[in-house]
């Protein structure tokens, strides 16, 4: 009865985490690689979109989520939040940015605070997969752009009467068969029962 | 050149049998001279309506759309929806094949406006493009016509008959053409290619497709040499006493409209097929040659398999109404020859 509710001690992140973290191999070790992460954190509250490593973005966009959960869970008077994202943030005014823009941003947010888009890769290079790493709401435009379609459009009409032709066809392609067949089945039958009569006649 | 050569060696062979009597009763103007006498009358007759205007009065065009709504204060019965667009954008002189006027009326961009309206500009792209899309299949039909003028030698004369209502579905855009010395032609594939190339060479003249409504009488006189137009054209003008016409380039055709703005948004094309249809003979008329063709608009962009499937199924004879049924059946006969007609 005592204990805690576990599922409310860490505020659950919109996104998939893998189990184990990566290393993010460097000289400095796991130090290193917190600095690394620190960066990037960073640069993607500062700049909203960024384009990196698929690894390295993977990574900092986790520690970028459960900031930015944090900071709406508990607002900015309180001590540990306020103590890791200064942790977080390299830049102070980024501080400010955190609880003042993008608190009220997210507030009402049910997805993910960040988005991850695969980027395009230059042909026959062995780079590792580059992926953007963005912000949602930010004030660019959209990455992904929907293309529209309309059944209307004089191609789709074109080739929708095509399909259509075609299917005829083959319909009564079959039609056509399907007498064919009945034709020879009963006249096998017939020849069946003649045969039948004549030996009972016999 | 090769197909230069090909289609020489043809025709050749077809005059060698033809009957130079019926040529020469039949033709009195070549067909390059009645083309270009067409297109002078027409010329005149267009400069007369404008001057015609008299008082220039003013017009106030409510513009909507992108990049913002706005009013353009117009002449009335000269300024034509283009100008409008020409005071907008390069994107919106090249993109629009329509205008919407009142949110209702669909207008050429061509025609002049009669009276203070709202515009919108339509383009292959529109929510709801039907009428669009049957302008272009209208469009594609008459230059068609134009195509099969300009292709055959000075020998050979071409009669232009009328072409249907525009039926997408159908999967070709069709034109019934009478050729009266070529008594049994079946173009070969090198022949059809070369029908496409003249169509190619046409859109890419880039012309407008201007509108002109002109009087009973000078329609007859503009088709004087086309038997079969001279024939229709009582039969249009029965309603008001007037006949639209609609000029791209120097050929005139008759063509209720609405069209699009310009040949050069007609983009991949190809001419498919040429059929021969008979009839009745007591009329004079006793076969047709109906042109096929498919074409999509400019920027569209289908796969080449996907243009095939379009082509092939455009290499079939196009069901739409053949001119020569109303010899059967008077009474629905006259609305055919009115929907021919007035297409």
């Amino acid at each position: 009865m005592n204990q805690a509710e576990v599922s409310k001690l860490v505020s659950k992140l919109r996104m998939n985490i893998k189990p184990e973290h990566r290393r993010l191999k460097n000289l400095k070790g796991p130090e290193g690689r917190i600095d690394k992460l620190r960066k990037t954190v960073t640069g993607l509250i500062k700049f909203e979109r960024i384009e990196l490593n698929i690894n390295r973005g993977d990574e900092a966009r986790q520690y970028a989520e459960r900031l930015i959960s944090e900071a709406i869970r508990h607002g900015d008077c309180h001590k540990p939040t306020m103590d890791m994202a200064n942790f977080w943030l390299l830049e102070k005014q980024l501080v400010h940015k955190l609880f003042k823009v993008l608190v009220p941003r997210f507030e009402n947010s049910t997805v993910s605070y960040t988005k991850m888009i695969k980027a395009p890769k230059a042909q026959n290079t062995e780079h590792t997969n580059k992926i953007v790493l963005e912000l949602r709401g930010n004030p660019y435009p959209d990455l992904i752009v929907k293309q529209p379609n309309n059944r209307l459009w004089i191609q789709n009409v074109l080739l929708d009467a095509a399909k259509y032709d075609y299917r005829q066809s083959k319909i009564s392609e079959i039609a056509a068969n399907i007498g064919k067949d009945t034709q020879l089945s009963s006249s096998s039958l017939t020849a069946n029962n003649k045969g039948g009569t004549q030996k009972e006649e016999s | 050149m090769k197909m230069k050569r090909h289609v020489t060696c043809l025709m050749k062979k077809l005059t060698e049998k033809s009957h130079f009597s019926t040529l020469q009763i039949t033709r009195f103007l070549s067909t390059q001279e009645a083309i270009e006498r067409r297109s002078y009358l027409f010329t005149l007759e267009k400069k007369r309506q404008i001057e015609n205007v008299g008082r220039i009065e003013k017009i106030e065009v409510q513009y909507k759309g992108i990049p913002k709504d706005c009013t353009l204060v117009m002449n009335k019965n000269i300024s034509t929806p283009y100008d409008c667009a020409r005071h907008l954008s390069e994107w919106h002189m090249e993109s629009s094949v329509l205008a919407l006027l009142d949110g209702n009326l669909h207008w050429d961009m061509h025609r002049p406006l009669t009276e203070s309206c709202t515009l919108e500009f339509q383009n292959y792209k529109a929510a709801e493009p039907q009428q669009v899309n049957k302008a272009f299949w209208r469009t594609c039909s008459l230059m068609l016509g134009a195509c099969a003028t300009v292709a055959f030698k000075d020998t050979v004369p071409v009669h232009l008959h009328s072409f249907p209502l525009p039926d997408i579905r159908s999967g070709s855009f069709i034109y019934d053409v009478d050729l009266p010395t070529l008594s049994d032609w079946q173009p070969t594939h090198q022949e059809v290619l070369t029908l496409a190339a003249e169509y190619v060479k046409l859109c890419r003249k880039a012309v407008p497709l201007e509108r002109l409504e002109v009087g009973e009488e000078l329609a007859l006189e503009m088709f004087v040499d086309n038997e079969h137009k001279s024939k229709q054209i009582p039969n249009i003008a029965k309603t008001n006493g007037k006949v639209i016409l609609y000029r791209a380039g120097n050929h005139v055709d008759i063509s209720r409209g609405p069209l699009i703005s310009n040949t050069a948004q007609i983009g991949r094309l190809a001419v498919t097929a040429v059929h021969k249809l008979t009839g009745p003979t007591e009329d004079g008329v006793s076969q047709l040659y109906r042109f096929q063709g498919v074409a999509l608009p400019k920027g569209v962009v289908l796969d080449h398999f996907a243009f095939s499937i379009l082509m092939d199924r455009a290499k079939k004879l196009n069901p739409a109404r053949s001119p020569f049924l109303k010899k059967e059946d008077p009474e629905i006969n006259e609305q055919i020859e009115n929907v021919a007609a007035q297409a």
